[in-house]
């Protein structure tokens, strides 16, 4: 059953047809066409899907979208308009975290909404905030690095 | 009479008062014995209707009829195997004395019911006893089903004989000795089926005798909520106090305030009823999750108000192994609060924080707030294990909300670490749980 749901995406009013139980990564990618946001495990395990619904990093593959009308999401795509994000982009490509980078929109919207809440994170504090995001080809200690530079603006 | 005869018979009548005492004591209560009140024969029963369907399907077909009454007995749950056709059999449950399994309750006439004639249905699901005379394991609730009148069971069989045949066989059971041995049922169905139809109660409402056939005759809610005697019967002297049932904990629903229903408001019955889910509760997974998708949540509202109001009726039973109260929202940090077990925080903030919340208050959904259930409150941990172990779906008005599974991806150890981690972090008391345990729950599970 398809109804016309309305979410706030980047600050915009989207209106579109879809199942209420329709994951909100569907919709982002498939119906409103924002591919920035990856598809991983499809179970909530690996991170890449993450986005931020009302400023907390949530995984969006197992998130129906009836569960979010209402609530600010935030994707990859508009993370650089808030100070946070755009620290932690900076700090990725002056520390060149990415390698593949299939995981790295995940690993930003993690890394912004930790961040947003503890803004000079130790490690236990980037442990627990990056834990479920993984990085297939390794980038742990580059990320770890840049997330610690975007709290302290030090460049490298 | 000699002396010798009189002798012999002084101790025959001693034998048989003594097997006598013997039944009445293991037999114990029956379920509805607690109220007390005066019983009636249902057709002398004026006061209101508890039998039957809601008020809106009384003009319904036979056969529509039969589907709310058997979605109301949970009929399907059990007697469908993982991923095969719905009312085909095949589910195993687990026993410590081997493995019985379901089954195929389509009108097929080789392997299902399809040669039963009324009285052949009656006696299976009101007597225990199949069509070819064999007795059946009481697995199939029929000392619950024994309740329902003649007419609701054949509601039942004749919407089972409007679906689809379907041929499958169930796996020969694998009950080791005595257990395999069906005839002893015999005996065990003279003591503890009570072979009654259920009798109305003058002195409480009919709401209540509604709520009394729904939850005693129908949803046989006592066969998990309720332990078990020393004969595998249910013990009423300890009605609705919780057991465990195929590895999970099946929580008090007596009228206890600590650790039954007794705190609960109203709406948040119905809610956890209808929707599986209630705010400050948590959220139904496992058996009681199926039990909510399947049966519950398909019933009428006036029905749900019933067995809350029956539910209300029974005595308290305390749960001394439960706090007195569920622990309240841990801190949002994951560096305050407890963080006992350093291997079970890093699984935790790998696999759930980001759905759960470090706090326990979901970020993601209402339904995946782990803060006030009972699940996280027992220092058993059991639950807790489970879901880790086989995850959930959950079938809402919202639609599906589903956890992974993660049995086969973590060790008996890890999910030992986490669960835990988990009582410790969000309950009232941690669990100790060894990877020994987890073992042993996954085997309860039925598969």
């Amino acid at each position: 059953m398809h109804m016309a749901t309305t979410l706030t995406v980047n600050g915009e009013q989207k209106t579109f047809d879809a199942p209420p139980d329709m994951p909100l990564l569907w919709v982002l990618r498939d119906v409103l066409g924002m591919t920035g946001t990856k598809f991983g495990c499809g179970i909530a395990q690996c991170g890449a899907c993450t986005v931020h619904v009302d400023g907390k990093a949530v995984r969006s593959c197992v998130l129906p979208v009836s569960a979010v009308e209402n609530r600010a999401i935030t994707t990859i795509e508009a993370v650089g308009n808030t100070p946070v994000g755009a620290k932690v982009q900076k700090a990725w490509l002056d520390l060149e975290v990415v390698q593949c980078g299939y995981c790295q929109s995940g690993q930003i919207m993690s890394a912004a909404a930790l961040l947003a809440e503890t803004s000079h994170p130790d490690d236990a504090d980037i442990d627990a905030a990056m834990a479920g995001n993984i990085c297939r080809c390794g980038t742990y200690v580059r990320i770890r690095e840049a997330i610690k530079q975007a709290a302290n603006g030090r460049q490298s | 009479m000699s002396g010798k005869m009189r002798i012999l018979t002084s101790v025959a009548v001693i034998a048989i008062v003594a097997a006598a005492a013997g039944v009445w004591i293991i037999r114990g209560p029956g379920p509805l014995d607690f109220a007390g009140g005066t019983k009636v024969a249902l057709a002398d029963y004026r006061a209101g209707k508890p039998t039957g369907v809601p008020a809106k399907l009384d003009k319904a077909s036979l056969v529509e009829r039969g589907e709310y009454l058997a979605k109301a007995a949970d009929c399907m749950v059990c007697h469908t195997g993982p991923g095969e056709k719905e009312y085909s059999g095949g589910l195993g449950f687990k026993l410590p004395f081997g493995t019985l399994y379901s089954t195929n309750i389509t009108p097929d006439k080789d392997t299902g019911i399809g040669n039963y004639s009324d009285q052949d249905f009656l006696n299976a699901v009101q007597h225990g006893k199949r069509r070819d005379g064999a007795r059946l394991y009481p697995a199939m609730p029929y000392t619950s089903y024994t309740f329902m009148t003649d007419e609701d069971v054949l509601a039942v069989k004749a919407y089972l004989f409007s679906l689809p045949a379907v041929r499958a066989k169930a796996p020969e059971n694998t009950l080791s000795f005595p257990f395999n041995q069906r005839w002893a049922m015999i005996f065990w169905s003279a003591v503890f089926n009570p072979d009654t139809r259920f009798a109305p109660d003058t002195s409480k409402s009919p709401e209540w005798n509604r709520g009394a056939y729904l939850v005693e005759a129908l949803a046989h809610c006592g066969e998990c909520h309720t332990p078990r005697n020393p004969g595998f019967a249910l013990d009423n002297r300890k009605k609705f106090a919780g057991a465990i049932t195929a590895g999970w904990r099946a929580f008090n629903i007596s009228s206890d305030k600590p650790t039954g229903l007794g705190n609960w408001r109203d709406e948040d019955l119905i809610s956890y009823l209808s929707l599986g889910h209630a705010p400050g509760h948590g959220a139904a997974s496992g058996p009681m999750g199926e039990a909510v998708d399947h049966s519950l949540s398909q019933l009428a509202p006036e029905d749900i108000k019933s067995i809350v109001a029956y539910l209300r009726s029974v005595p308290p039973q305390p749960s001394p192994d439960l706090p007195a109260t569920t622990a309240p929202v841990a801190p949002a940090s994951h560096k305050d609060g407890v963080t006992a077990d350093a291997r079970g925080k890093m699984l935790f903030a790998g696999a759930c924080a980001s759905c759960h919340g470090w706090s326990g208050e979901s970020p993601v959904s209402p339904m995946a707030t782990l803060t006030g259930s009972w699940a996280v409150n027992d220092p058993a941990a059991t639950n807790v294990a489970q879901i880790v172990i086989s995850g959930t779906k959950r079938h809402t008005p919202d639609g599906a909300l589903s956890m992974p599974a993660f049995g086969h991806a973590y060790t008996d150890d890890e999910i030992a670490a986490v669960a835990n981690y988990v009582t410790a972090r969000l309950g009232a008391k941690g669990s100790k749980l060894t990877a020994k345990d987890v073992a042993g729950l996954r085997e309860q599970t039925a598969e």
